[in-house]
């Protein structure tokens, strides 16, 4: 008990400097996963983050933004203390997070009852916009990659597919978005499966997958899982062609699987080597920060989900409310970003335009079909 | 009439136990000298690929030179380990605390407090995300057996496996550390009466065992090219329960399970989903268990 | 804690002496924290003081098996999930409330734990935990792959908060008022358990199962009860986290929860109710406490758990302590009625 007496305390002090910033300070609160077996995604988010947040405290703005970033190690006990205690701060107008869909969900219940804007950059949860009208989300939902990669493998001639996903809520969203888009364009869906996340050795299903003879497999992977299938998949000694979506487009992907990773293709709405100021500013910041390496979907979609929050705020200024940035979140359109341009729909589900890109001599080309 | 895919499963599911079965014969002998559970045996068998890895981005040696310094590191680890997590509780040898299974038990927990700072220590300084080890050194060459296709990586570990098998059972049967190592698995008192130095045979255990810990880890990390710092949890879950189907106290019992639960795992993903193929691999330990209460090939001992 | 307000019939002065710290522990949490947590009017408080009373329950209820029976448990986290989906899944299918989830959550759970205890309930030390552990993992996988009736990794939205027969307590203090009620009588009931004669039954188990045996005490029956009732609380420990979040996925109820709720009972000292309410305390304030160190955080829980178990061996309060903490309190019923050189048989809970 006295523990929480002290904590009390500490917390209240901290409170009291807070305020005693200036009025011209608004500040937003991050919640991601900086420890645990997820960390390297909630690590990357902080970085792009801070990127974006130094951009904007750089442009002489009539306000300077502070993020408040808290680990929640991807466990949903922490995730909603987080919630609360972002809640309570009166002066956290805006929250960003998290990164898995469970936490981001029972975050959400926190967040809706406190009407706190939430915008997660890799929520993939299908009912996670349904909660309240604060949730949004930055991310390319499978209701519209699915279709999208369907459509894409249809035109290649594939007719016979294979569907592989993680078991996960976003695992589950592949399937049957890409599934159903199968079934409509008139092909057939030879053989689907989950997997564990984590799972090390796919020969036992890929050799299941091969029995059922389709003509390509499309899956549903993080890099760490999509490598090792991958690597597999080559020592098998296995030519059907690969199709994936943009949760594993990551140059850790080509680094881990190496030559495997040759021939496949993938959906993203990033590209690295996009010409275009914006993206080229935010890869040199990226390379700046962690030692030349180049950023992959989930940073980009960070940076981005961060840089909306901060524009909304700015259209909510001068004295942002949580109502008021809610409102001029749902109110984007066509936010020019470095995951092209994003706009919201009615039901705060971001809508984005999708590239093609196929792995071409180690590298991630994009591809017109 | 016999579809090579079976066999190709078959093969799989040997190759999978073979890799339970590397970690799980140092997870077995040093079980058998304390007869507590080494909760950190998974971050030995990390610190070990870990190891390797550094080895071979500083200075890219020969792949014998990047295993023998996992097991360095194995050795080290392991002493480290005894020392901070285990050695301090056994500072109360008069009777009562040896008997009192809340004693006993709560000194168990030690590794398993180590095995979180180390773990998260190794997030801080490498980061959680796979970390990919040099092309040239994965073991991993497809070779076609027939209709089977394995890679060099599986005879290596069978190699290795049978190796460490081998050599542990000459080390334990023909030795006079054997001996005295056996001596204090069966009974310490009795053994420290006799003369044996058990501070001394458990810290040769636990450095025994950890560099094979170790040597696990390096050879995993070369194997399916990812090195990690939460690589060691899975893995340790399967060997505990190998060890345990095997009957605690035999080595060869523990390797045999472990390739039980490598074909059960692949033959499993045959029938039902994958998702659910860890369910038979567990639903094939209870039924050993009920069937078997001390073990596939435990003997009956002593309950302590 | 609270299980020593129920005194046995005393001499007056033993018996104010024996009320005092049960009083004192009952005006804290139904008095003094809540009047804190109102003056400081933060969400924040509440919630970790909700979270903190969830695990001191599921860490009693481990209590029970782990500490007592002396049963090395590795898959308690199950149950709780199996009480949270219970509870989860009454509301979203039935649109059941609270009201009638608590009680079927708990109900649900034991009978699951039953069942299962069934074939198992003969293995004995390292067996045994490693049975827990599979068992564990296997509801685990039910919760995560059996995505028709659980909906699988996509987890359940529960809408309705607390009420008590319709009536909303779904308020700050309406929430903490009754998991800390439905707590603290969980408590009191494995409080009561544990020091009786059953419970005694209980450590002689853990203590040496054989000799129980040979002196007529059922061990596999006392040892499925024991898991039985903890996996009842479990249950209804589920049933308060779902209604609490008002979402659940598997992910909640993973392995490492379990060893969580393990390193609870043991930091506390193994076999004592206090402590493993003191372990529940430590294990969920002290993450949050030290969220200003950053990442570096879960090191210093891990160094903390690890200096405890090292320096207290015996655990922050230890059975013997508690023991002799509880005699104090309760003269009475532990007053010897034999002859004064303390070989009278006034042991235990009349």
């Amino acid at each position: 008990m006295n523990f929480r007496l002290l904590t009390l305390t500490t917390l209240t002090a901290a409170g009291i400097a807070g305020s005693a910033f200036a009025a011209d300070t608004v500040k937003l609160g991050y919640q991601l996963p900086l420890t645990g077996d997820t960390a390297q995604y909630g690590q990357d988010f902080r970085k792009a983050a801070e990127i974006a947040l130094t951009e904007f405290n750089a442009a002489g703005k009539p306000f300077k933004v502070e993020i408040v970033f808290e680990d929640s190690r991807s466990d949903a006990k922490e995730g909603t203390n987080i919630a609360r205690k972002f809640v309570d701060d009166k002066e956290i107008v805006g929250v960003l997070g998290d990164f898995t869909s469970g936490v981001s969900m029972a975050a959400a219940q926190v967040y809706k009852d406190a009407g706190m804007p939430q915008l997660s950059q890799t929520a993939s949860h299908p009912d996670y916009t349904k909660i309240s009208k604060y949730q949004f989300r930055n991310i390319a939902t499978q209701a519209q990659e699915g279709p999208y990669n369907a459509k894409w493998m249809a035109t290649k001639g594939f007719k016979n597919v294979a569907v592989i996903a993680e078991q996960t809520d976003w695992g589950q969203s592949v399937v049957s978005g890409f599934s159903d888009a199968v079934k409509a364009n008139g092909g057939t869906v030879a053989f689907s499966e989950f997997f564990n996340r984590g799972l090390k050795d796919y020969r036992s299903l890929i050799s299941k997958i091969e029995r059922a003879k389709p003509d390509a497999i499309y899956t549903g992977f993080f890099y760490e899982d999509g490598a090792q299938f991958l690597k597999q998949l080559q020592q098998l000694g296995i030519k059907t062609p690969v199709y994936s979506t943009s949760a594993a487009y990551s140059p850790k992907l080509i680094e881990l699987a190496g030559g495997a990773a040759e021939g496949v293709h993938l959906t993203s709405n990033f590209l690295p080597t996009d010409p275009s100021p914006n993206v080229q500013h935010f890869v040199d910041e990226w390379k700046k920060r962690s030692d030349g390496a180049v950023p992959g979907q989930f940073p980009a979609q960070a940076y981005d989900a961060v840089r909306i929050m901060l524009a909304a705020v700015e259209k909510a200024s001068p004295n942002p409310t949580r109502e008021k940035v809610r409102d001029a979140l749902a109110q984007t359109k066509d936010f020019p970003g470095v995951t092209g341009k994003t706009s919201f729909s009615a039901d705060r589900e971001a809508e984005k335009e999708l590239v093609k890109v196929e792995v071409k001599g180690g590298a991630f080309v994009p591809v017109a079909d | 009439m016999f579809d090579p895919y079976y066999l190709q499963q078959l093969a799989i599911g040997l190759s999978l136990g073979m890799t339970y079965a590397l970690m799980a014969i140092g997870f077995t002998l040093i079980f058998g000298v304390l007869n507590v559970v080494n909760f950190a045996h998974g971050e030995i068998y990390t610190l070990g690929a870990f190891a390797g890895l550094v080895l071979i981005s500083a200075t890219a040696p020969p792949i014998v030179a990047v295993i023998l310094g996992a097991l360095a590191i194995g050795a080290l680890a392991g002493f480290s380990l005894e020392r901070i997590a285990f050695k301090p509780f056994r500072r109360f040898t008069d009777e009562a605390s040896l008997k009192s299974r809340a004693m006993r038990e709560s000194t168990l927990l030690s590794s398993l407090a180590v095995s979180i700072v180390v773990r998260e220590a190794l997030e801080i300084v490498f980061g959680s995300q796979m970390r990919s080890v040099p092309f040239e050194y994965l073991i991993n060459t497809p070779v076609r057996v027939g209709p089977v296709i394995l890679v060099t990586g599986d005879f290596i570990i069978f190699g290795v496996a049978a190796a460490m098998l081998i050599g542990l059972q000459y080390l334990l049967t023909r030795t006079r550390v054997g001996l005295a190592i056996r001596a204090v698995s069966n009974n310490p008192l009795g053994a420290k009466y006799v003369g044996i130095d058990t501070d001394r045979t458990i810290i040769t255990t636990f450095v025994v065992g950890s560099m094979m810990g170790a040597a696990a880890g390096i050879l995993m990390g070369l194997y399916y090219g990812a090195v990690f710092p939460a690589m060691g949890f899975t893995p340790g879950i399967k060997a505990f329960v190998a060890m345990v189907m095997g009957g605690l106290s035999s080595i060869p019992g523990a390797v045999i399970c472990a390739l039980i639960l490598g074909i059960s795992e692949s033959m499993a993903t045959t029938f039902v989903s994958s998702g659910w193929s860890d369910m038979v691999a567990y639903g094939f330990l209870i039924l050993t268990l009920i069937f078997f209460p001390n073990g596939l090939f435990g003997a009956r001992r002593e309950r302590v | 804690m609270n299980a020593f307000e129920n005194a046995a019939p005393a001499d007056g002065l033993t018996r104010r002496r024996g009320l005092l710290v049960p009083a004192l522990i009952l005006l804290l949490v139904f008095a003094a924290l809540p009047a804190l947590l109102a003056g400081f009017d933060k969400g924040y408080f509440y919630q970790i003081a909700n979270l903190a009373l969830i695990f001191v329950l599921l860490s009693a209820s481990m209590h029970l098996v782990t500490g007592v029976a002396g049963l090395l448990h590795l898959g308690h986290a199950a149950f709780y999930g199996v009480g949270a989906y219970t509870a989860a899944l009454l509301t979203s299918k039935l649109g059941l409330g609270f009201t009638v989830t608590l009680p079927l959550s708990g109900l649900v759970a034991a009978l699951v734990a039953f069942l299962v205890a069934l074939p198992t309930m003969r293995l004995v030390s390292i067996y045994f935990a490693v049975a827990t552990l599979a068992i564990g993992q296997m509801l685990y996988l039910v919760m995560l792959n059996w995505v028709d009736f659980t909906k699988g990794p996509n987890g359940v939205i529960v809408s309705k908060g607390f009420e008590l027969f319709g009536f909303s307590l779904s308020g700050r203090l309406g929430a903490y008022y009754t998991v800390a009620a439905v707590v603290t009588l969980s408590v009191i009931a494995i409080g009561r358990l544990s020091h009786s004669y059953y419970g005694n039954a209980l450590r002689s188990i853990r203590e040496d199962d054989q000799c129980a045996d040979a002196m007529g005490v059922s061990t596999v029956r006392l040892k499925m009860e024991a898991f039985t009732l903890s996996a009842f609380f479990a249950g209804i420990a589920g049933s308060l986290w779902a209604h609490m979040t008002g979402y659940i996925s598997p992910g909640d109820f993973k392995f490492s929860e379990s060893i969580l709720i393990l390193a609870m009972v043991v930091v506390g000292g193994l076999g004592s109710l206090p402590g493993a309410v003191i372990g529940a305390l430590l294990l969920i304030l002290l993450p949050e406490g030290l969220r200003a160190l950053g990442d570096f955080r879960n090191i210093m829980v891990g160094l903390v758990m690890f200096l405890s178990i090292l320096l207290l061996p015996k655990g922050l309060l230890g059975e013997v302590s508690a023991l002799r903490l509880v005699r104090r309190q309760l003269g009475a019923a532990w007053r010897n009625t034999g002859p004064a050189n303390g070989k009278g048989e006034g042991i235990g809970w009349r």
